[in-house]
């Protein structure tokens, strides 16, 4: 079919505008999208990146680093590990750097190429446009096939259709959620739970049935609702994003007055649009865009980009494809929809280097400092020193005594021997307790006593001091700071003159 | 070129827009989308039969209730394995029992060496010791087998023993009980001198 008699179901019978959303008809209920097939460059780009991205999904936890799956997060036994690196509990911390160097990178990124998540490896995108649209473009054809097939009345045809598609859809839909369940459980357990009766481990076989059938009905039926209605992501692109942000846009400039290409003479001749008298254009004074509607057809969300930057808009590229399919067929220059900022599309160049771009550069740099840091002090063993339930401190006859607790857990799955040793202690300070190193099963932990005795006659008062713990075998050691607390050494020295006071009038009296 | 500004009337006649004006800011008036509102209205129900179910009727335990059965399901596992720590012939068959003792050195060596001294005999080896003597038949706080287990337990807060029955457990506690007891002989003289 030619461009001109093709049937311009879409733009005749639900134009989008920009006063309301395209998919929300007037009444409340959902008007069902079906968006043309847009190949082109980018199309094939995305695909690639898609693959790539559910590749990665797909082998994470088959991948064995340092013993354990590259990502496993051991929720059972509280242990994380993320290629090869094991955080235990007492690392959560590490989350803060996790969560702010995620928000601080989606600011820079954001600021400098706008909706690029979206559109290239959201799991939404990832999943719906190149898994589940597949499915459905195998099985019920292309955007007037289906149109066609939805107004069909049933027959045996139809319904086989739709209910391979929809087995389909759930049979990916559990398979993402199985694989999702292995990031908390490992491949091994997975594989071991799918054998097992379900009663045997609830939590999980209903987290995976009821995750799947959202999937299921998220992938099959609310498709782009989320990106527009549910997604805070899209929403925060306006405060993030300004003029000179990477965003898809309609070169108006350049398409602007549109009009109908009518074929004849050497092929640039063109015709007025309906509106606009004709006396007032002059021949070949029309923009580049041929108001084909293609952009419009292949939209998954439903806008027409021509309107400028929208909410909808999540950036996938299938109206550049589309439109630059089409320039190529009547011989102009691609580009007339494209990456572009605002700026440029208003004429003028944009300006990577703002102030914006650079605050959250700097932001982030110094985020990534702080947190590559941060990981770097992590080991394979944890270690806590706390004070022994009870008071601070004992006073006795000859000393004053502080009792400490140390915790030492192994997070490695081979034994592991530690060694520990106090430093930085006053004279007359001396330790018992952990005279003999410390042999740790497999992911195990103790606890032990560690006293500090400080003699009497030498104590000058409360004093910090450094625990250390030294691993046998990997050379590493990690150290705490630990305060030791007693009385106030005048308060000691005058119970001392108090008491040989006494001994001395008691003597006295005896002579 | 840019697209036309949005202070315009709407490009479709069949949408709202209201009257007023919030400094230049009109609000449409357009239907939120259907799953949207069945959502709300389906939640609502959920709510109203939830507080019936859960406040009104008591169809189902409170969650007071809930957490209270799951403690005596704790309460009568402990209870059901839980030792007679009152009963000192008891206390003497374990001390003779080479398992328990074993185990109650193991718990022993990890957690009372520092102040008791591996030989447990405290500061009658090492004045500077922190514990007293646990070999001997002079007693701090009473020398009976419950007496010992109270002791450790219950610990002695103002010495700055721990109290150990939190920690370890009854179980453990009563084995480390059945290790001292084995350097002792049921029927030995007891002191119990308090120190001053």
């Amino acid at each position: 079919m030619s461009l001109e008699t093709r049937p311009k179901v879409a733009s005749t019978r639900h134009a989008p505008v920009r006063d309301s959303v395209t998919t929300i008809n007037a009444d409340g209920s959902r008007y069902f999208l079906y968006p043309a097939d847009a190949p082109g460059r980018f199309m094939t780009m995305r695909q690639q990146a898609a693959y790539g991205l559910i590749a990665i999904y797909l082998l994470l936890p088959w991948i064995p680093v340092n013993g354990y799956p590259a990502l496993f997060l051991d929720v059972a036994a509280r242990r994380f590990h993320f290629l090869g690196l094991t955080l235990s509990a007492q690392d959560t911390w590490l989350l803060f750097f996790g969560v702010s160097g995620l928000g601080f990178a989606l600011f820079f990124l954001t600021a400098l190429f706008g909706r690029l998540w979206c559109g290239w490896a959201c799991p939404q995108t990832v999943f719906l446009d190149h898994v589940y649209r597949r499915i459905e473009r195998w099985l019920e054809g292309d955007a007037p096939a289906r149109r066609a097939l939805k107004l069909a009345p049933m027959s045996a045809g139809k319904f086989l259709r739709r209910a391979a598609k929809h087995a389909l859809y759930l049979l990916v839909s559990l398979a993402i959620t199985h694989l999702f369940l292995a990031y908390f459980v490992s491949i091994p357990a997975l594989w071991h739970f799918m054998h097992a009766a379900p009663g045997e481990h609830w939590g999980a076989f209903l987290f995976v049935f009821i995750a799947a059938g959202i999937l299921y009905f998220n992938f099959a039926w609310f498709r782009e609702q989320l990106c527009i209605v549910i997604c805070p992501y899209g929403r925060l692109q306006s405060a993030l994003t300004d003029d000179h942000t990477l965003v898809i846009g309609y070169d108006a400039c350049r398409g602007e007055p549109r009009g109908k290409l009518r074929h004849g003479g050497g092929g640039l001749a063109r015709a007025g649009s309906g509106e606009a008298p004709a006396s007032s254009l002059a021949h070949g004074e029309l923009g580049d865009c041929i108001d084909c509607s293609r952009c419009v057809q292949v939209c998954p969300t439903g806008i027409d980009i021509r309107h400028g930057l929208q909410l909808e808009c999540i950036g996938c590229a299938a109206c550049i494809d589309a439109c630059d399919e089409v320039m190529a067929k009547v011989k102009r220059p691609a580009g007339l929809i494209r990456y572009d900022s605002l700026a440029g599309f208003g004429g003028g160049i944009t300006r990577w280097l703002r102030s914006r771009t650079i605050l959250y550069g700097v932001l982030m740099l110094v985020g990534a400092t702080v947190a590559t840091f941060a990981f770097s002090t992590v080991r394979p063993m944890n270690f806590l020193v706390y004070r022994m339930t009870g008071a601070a401190y004992f006073v006795s006859p000859a000393e004053v005594r502080n009792q400490f607790m140390v915790r030492l857990v192994n997070k490695r799955t081979v034994p592991a021997t530690f060694t520990l040793a106090v430093a930085g202690l006053p004279a007359g300070v001396r330790q018992t307790g952990f005279g003999v190193p410390v042999t740790l099963e497999p992911l195990g932990e103790s606890v032990s006593p560690l006293i500090l005795l400080a003699d009497r006659k030498d104590y000058t008062g409360p004093f910090k001091f450094t625990v250390l713990v030294q691993d046998a075998g990997r050379a590493f050691t990690l150290t705490r700071e630990v305060e030791f607390m007693g009385p106030d050494a005048r308060l000691l020295r005058e119970e001392e003159e108090e008491r040989e006071h006494e001994e001395k009038t008691r003597e006295e009296k005896h002579d | 070129m840019n697209p036309p500004s949005s202070h315009q009337p709407p490009d479709d006649p069949g949408i709202k827009l209201r009257e007023h004006s919030y400094d230049g800011i009109q609000e449409y008036d357009q239907r939120l989308p259907n799953w949207w509102l069945y959502t709300l209205y389906g939640a609502i129900v959920f709510w109203v039969v939830w507080w019936f179910v859960h406040m009104i009727a008591g169809l189902v335990p409170s969650d007071g209730a809930r957490v209270d059965a799951e403690m005596a399901k704790i309460a009568a596992v402990k209870m059901a394995s839980s030792l007679d720590v009152a009963n000192d012939t008891k206390f003497w068959e374990m001390s003779l029992n080479g398992v328990f003792v074993d185990a109650g050195k193991q718990t022993f060596n990890s957690l009372c060496i520092p102040c008791h001294l591996p030989s447990l005999r405290g500061k009658s080896e090492n004045p500077t010791a922190v514990g007293p003597d646990l070999t001997d038949t002079a007693w701090l706080h009473g020398g009976t087998p419950k007496e010992v287990y109270v002791t450790v337990s219950k610990g002695v807060v103002a010495k700055g023993m721990l109290a150990w029955e939190p920690v370890l457990g009854q179980k453990k506690t009563a084995e480390v009980v059945a290790y001292v007891l084995s350097h002792h002989q049921p029927g030995e003289p007891i002191t119990v001198e308090v120190a001053k």
